[in-house]
């Protein structure tokens, strides 16, 4: 009788020793757990203190380079994406088309103010340096509606109005949206990018920016990949 | 030995509650990342008390973030994107009109000729709305498009809920 309780005590104790281990290792994993989950909360807020307090006053050379900066954009230097999209027309028309020729590739919409006020400095631009290999492609960002044919055909009819009314005589794509997303994301309109002649991106502009800006970054696009 | 396994054990599942409290749902990360994506919120009623099948007016507070401006209900031009309103009526409301505030002009500093007729800060709407006894949910999506000073950002969709309580 004496023994069999003896034993009992001692299974008894091998569990308790058991769901001790047990509980301990739940208690190192939570520790490790929330110390991760701490350093990575730390280091955003770090983060974000640093986007608040600049270490020094920004001079107005900082804010043009910072304005610069805010343009980068991670395509930068890098092949421009290929793409084939569609005129109003209906000729699909891709990027690699124009391989030895600088392009810009200007994403835009009929409902962008700004980009009204920039279309007739780039029919200008386009004038100007076309003799010299220089090319404009508009892509338009303007919805389409892929199920009903009725409207579909009349986005484009607006978007025809539109091209028609500004007078633009370089080629002018739909569905902007569909290649949106290897560009980067176009988050805000017009939105240019600068190719070169073997297809790398030079330079990218958002928002209206001045004509000489404009200007400057085809003749960059001009002169860079070689003639 | 056995108290001493319960003090263990006890901390052991408060340090679990606090780690798992610490991890943020997925939908509520992305519920945030859509808000901070917003260039107009919705900022009140979230609750609303009528009398039940009496027409009353419920007005929607909104705010345009700071530096920019969207299009007024009656933009100027047909190619501009209005601001509109999409409600979807539960049973038992009816949602008979939404007045929309006129816009004031605004030119932009890039083309100073051209007005436009837009909402900046603060805008409300009015919705004529009757409901029957009970509480309902009414949701609606405030469609517009906004431009700074120099952009235009591609159109958008905020989302929105009141709840009815009709006594």
């Amino acid at each position: 009788m004496k023994s069999a309780k003896k034993g009992f005590d001692l299974k008894r104790n091998h569990l308790v020793l058991i769901l001790l281990i047990a509980a301990l290792v739940l208690m190192i994993w939570s520790g490790v757990v929330n110390y991760r989950h701490r350093r990575a909360e730390e280091a955003q807020l770090q983060a974000m203190q640093s986007v608040l307090t600049p270490a020094t006053p920004a001079s107005p050379a900082d804010a043009a380079a910072e304005a610069a900066e805010e343009d980068k954009s991670p395509l930068q230097g890098k092949p421009a994406p290929a793409f084939t999209l569609e005129t109003l027309q209906g000729q699909k028309v891709s990027l690699a088309n124009y391989k030895g020729k600088a392009v810009l590739v200007n994403f835009m919409a009929t409902w962008c103010a700004p980009c009204k006020v920039e279309t007739p400095w780039l029919i200008e631009l386009r004038k100007q340096y076309g003799p010299q290999g220089f090319e404009i492609l508009g892509v338009s960002t303007d919805d389409l509606d892929k199920d009903d044919e009725k409207q579909n055909a009349q986005d484009k009819e607006d978007i025809a109005k539109f091209v028609n009314h500004m007078h633009i005589d370089y080629p002018v794509l739909i569905d902007g949206d569909s290649i949106s997303h290897p560009y980067g994301g176009i988050d805000a309109l017009p939105s240019s990018f600068f190719v070169d002649r073997t297809g790398k991106v030079v330079a990218y502009t958002v928002g209206l920016h001045d004509r000489s800006e404009l200007e400057a970054n085809i003749k960059k696009a001009i002169a860079s990949g070689g003639a | 030995m056995r108290r001493l396994l319960y003090v263990v054990l006890a901390g052991a599942l408060c340090l679990s509650l606090r780690c798992a409290n610490s991890q943020k749902l997925a939908w509520q990360s992305d519920a945030s990342k859509a808000d901070q994506h917003q260039l107009v919120k919705f900022l009140y009623p979230e609750q609303v008390s009528l009398t039940a099948g009496k027409p009353d007016i419920v007005e929607l507070h909104f705010r345009v973030n700071d530096g920019l401006h969207i299009n007024s209900h009656t933009p100027r031009a047909k190619s501009l994107i209005p601001t509109q309103l999409m409600v979807g009526e539960p049973e038992g409301v009816n949602v008979a009109s939404v007045d929309f505030p006129a816009g004031t002009d605004y030119s932009p500093a890039f083309s100073p000729e051209d007005k436009l007729s837009v909402y900046t800060g603060e805008f409300v709407l009015r919705a004529h709305v009757t409901a029957q006894k009970g509480d309902h949910l009414v949701q609606a999506a405030l469609r517009y498009q906004a431009c700074d000073a120099n952009s235009c950002y591609p159109p958008k969709t905020a989302s929105i809920a009141v709840s009815v309580i009709a006594k």
